[in-house]
């Protein structure tokens, strides 16, 4: 039998980074293999999507949110850290402020997320180094990485070279953190103290018909 | 666009590192880089919360306080009863889906002349069967209880009006004692339902709030009436709110102020920003600053305790979620050493388990509100006390760690309604100091809502989705290793 995939452990996942960094980007070709190479504008609507992966022959539902546009004005909320079981940070290859901006975000993610939260660095836009468009080797970012106890990868969301890599890392990592996987195997309304607010409604509305 | 002078003003969560220049303080100085900015020397703080004051334990990191990010203290803390407006527009808009709910557990009254922990910190029924089963409250007492219970639920049937219609503005507490023989314990645990600050509510307000209290109960969960958001309270339906605006194209800045530019003019509103932008709108929705001369103002004492005071959230009702807030009533004259020339009033404490996500597991958060009066400090800090003495602890007498204590008032409660350069400005009262959520917010956001909207050619259409939204979820195609 089959297990019900409302069974599946739900992961977060978060994408940060700075503005133009390819973030909605490497979302969309990941989770809808949808690439726009004359999208340059700031993301509006997505919030988060979907997808199941498995990794290591178990399966898992990510929910992966996007930033909305939040972090062109710094206004990612503490709340939009929540419940993270992954943060992914990414940085623009060709654009070396980008890569500089990855320590205050790293300092971001560490002081709203979970600290049991798990770091993966992505570098992207990896097709313009053909064009000779790179502004920091892969040795510099992964030394960064690996300095902040962080994954890490270079991708291409236009080729998609490793776009699913940086998903199946950080699965990968966080099925290896007992205490963080515990909260992704409990569903939101049992166990625990949280409410379900929408299943209550519903039977409220239901018996007042 | 929308945007509000200051709009992180009212119950945002907190940091322990900062309270002497947010909010709380009397904050009428700039931050340090503001003399290098454009026009913003005239732009002042509101002055809704005021006279901020912190404490620590000397011995505080020994004893278990944390680094401050393991703190998100509330500065407004208001439960919410499942019969609120709000919740029915936080799931109508799926806002909820962002949001985690936790219950609110048992209300207790205490009564200095109890001989032990339990008939001093007495738990009101919350139910009939509680009612029946409860061995505080005599057989007798507990009949007109009940009878007084079955009468509010129905209150505004017709049949009962005239029980109370002509009592309308007379103090509860009298109609209890009157009308159902409610006796001094019992008139105390019905005025401790009501969160009234001065206990002196009326008959007719007193009914509304126990009515809700009544029928809100085992409405979204057997036993509790009332919920809080986790991480901080009604601060994270803020975050949330922005989240979904910024989703839906919107855009918001914090800590961002702005004046409005005299040169207004043509149905445009210009304004700079504290970071020297400039931006033109076609209305502005935005905030009241000036307290109401001699307007209704409260003391608040938050506490950091170093226990989690565990038997203040125990499971009343089987099947029921385990509680993250307590409500503790201290009615008028708890305290026959500290009293004010005035008549003393209550005082309530919130007391937040470590589940609320305001503070570290082991720890609680007391959340302390009396009327400001002379001796409101010394009210809050003996209510303090005592519930720490009383509350029965297995090993050690739990102790206060950390004490943020400060005053909150309130603007004119009507929202301003004027005109700059011929378009409209909109500046919405500061929240009420109700400690539990009451919908008159709700108006006034529909309010400024309307204003902006007004002139829309899909108006109607959008009034009547008016805080209806989808859910936001996106299904991608499968990934399979």
């Amino acid at each position: 039998m089959a297990s019900s995939e409302d069974s599946f452990p739900v992961l977060k996942v978060l994408i940060i980074g700075p503005s133009g960094a390819g973030k909605s980007a490497l979302l969309l070709r990941y989770c809808d293999d949808q690439f726009d190479p004359e999208s340059s504008t700031a993301t509006i609507g997505i919030d988060f999507k979907m997808k199941k992966l498995a990794v290591r022959g178990k399966a898992y539902r990510l929910n992966i949110f996007d930033t909305a546009g939040q972090e062109r004005f710094r206004t990612l909320s503490t709340s939009y850290y929540r419940g993270a079981h992954a943060v992914i940070l990414v940085y623009d290859i060709t654009n070396r402020k980008s890569f500089l901006s990855m320590e205050r975000w790293i300092d971001e993610a560490r002081s709203n997320a979970s600290p049991d939260a798990v770091l993966y660095l992505v570098g992207s836009k990896l097709d313009k180094v053909a064009s000779g468009g790179r502004a920091v080797s892969y040795e510099e970012g992964k030394a960064f990485a690996d300095a902040q106890g962080a994954g890490f990868c270079e991708i291409s969301s236009k080729t998609r070279e490793n776009v699913r890599r940086p998903f199946v890392d950080v699965v990968d990592r966080i099925v290896q953190k007992p205490e963080l996987l515990s909260s992704a195997n409990a569903p939101k309304s049992s166990g625990g103290s949280a409410l379900n607010l929408g299943a209550a409604s519903d039977s409220v509305s239901a018996c007042a018909c | 666009m929308n945007t509000s002078e200051d709009p992180v003003a009212v119950e945002e969560p907190k940091q322990q590192d900062e309270p002497e220049n947010r909010d709380a303080t009397d904050g009428r100085e700039e931050p340090a880089d503001a003399e290098s900015r454009p026009d913003t020397s005239s732009i002042r703080r509101s002055e809704i919360f005021r006279r901020a004051s912190i404490w620590q334990h000397p011995d505080a990191a020994a004893r278990g306080l944390a680094f401050p990010r393991a703190y998100t203290l509330a500065l407004a803390p208001q439960i919410i009863h499942t019969r609120s407006k709000l919740l029915t527009q936080l799931v109508s808009s799926r806002a909820y889906r962002q949001v985690e709910f936790l219950s609110v557990g048992s209300y207790f009254v205490y009564n200095a002349t109890g001989v032990d922990s339990d008939s001093k910190l007495a738990r009101i029924p919350s139910s009939r069967e509680d009612v029946f089963s409860t061995q505080s409250i005599p057989l007798r007492s507990k009949r007109s209880l009940m009878k007084f219970l079955k009468f509010v639920v129905d209150y505004e049937y017709e049949e009962h009006k005239p029980i109370w219609e002509e009592q309308a503005g007379i103090p509860l507490a009298d109609f209890l004692s009157t009308e159902f023989k409610l006796d001094e314990d019992l008139q105390k645990y019905i005025l401790a339902l009501t969160l009234t600050l001065d206990g002196k509510v009326t008959v007719k307000d007193g009914l509304a709030i126990i009515h809700r209290h009544l029928t809100s109960m085992n409405l979204f969960g057997p036993g509790f009436c009332a919920v809080y958001p986790k991480w901080g309270g009604s601060s994270e339906i803020a975050q949330v709110a922005c989240r979904a605006g910024a989703v839906g194209g919107g855009i918001y800045m914090l800590d961002t102020r702005m004046e409005i530019d005299e040169g207004s003019k043509g149905g445009e509103i210009s304004i700079t920003l504290s970071d020297g932008v400039k931006i033109r709108t076609r209305s502005l929705i935005s905030s009241q600053k000036d307290p109401v001369g001699n307007g209704e103002c409260i003391t608040r004492l938050v506490a950091v305790a170093n226990s989690p005071l565990k038997p203040l959230f125990e499971v009343t009702l089987e099947g029921a979620p385990t509680p993250a807030v307590a409500v503790v009533a201290f009615p008028s004259n708890s305290f026959p050493g500290i009293s004010d020339s005035e008549s003393d009033t209550p005082v309530y404490a919130f007391v937040h388990s470590s589940d609320t996500g305001e503070c570290p597991v082991g720890q609680s958060v007391v959340y302390l509100t009396t009327l400001t009066t002379p001796q409101a400090e010394q009210r809050l800090s003996a209510a303090l006390n005592t519930l720490l003495n009383t509350v029965p602890s297995v090993d050690k007498t739990p102790t206060c760690l950390y004490k943020l204590q400060y005053e909150q008032t309130v603007t004119p409660r009507e929202a301003l309604t004027s005109a700059r350069g011929g378009a409209p400005v909109f500046e919405l009262p500061s929240p009420n100091l109700s400690l539990s959520f009451n919908d008159d917010p709700l108006d006034i956001v529909k309010a400024a809502w309307k204003l902006i909207m007004k002139n829309d050619a899909s108006f109607e259409e959008a009034e009547a989705g008016y805080m209806i939204f989808q859910d936001r979820e996106g299904m991608g195609d499968h990934d399979d290793d």
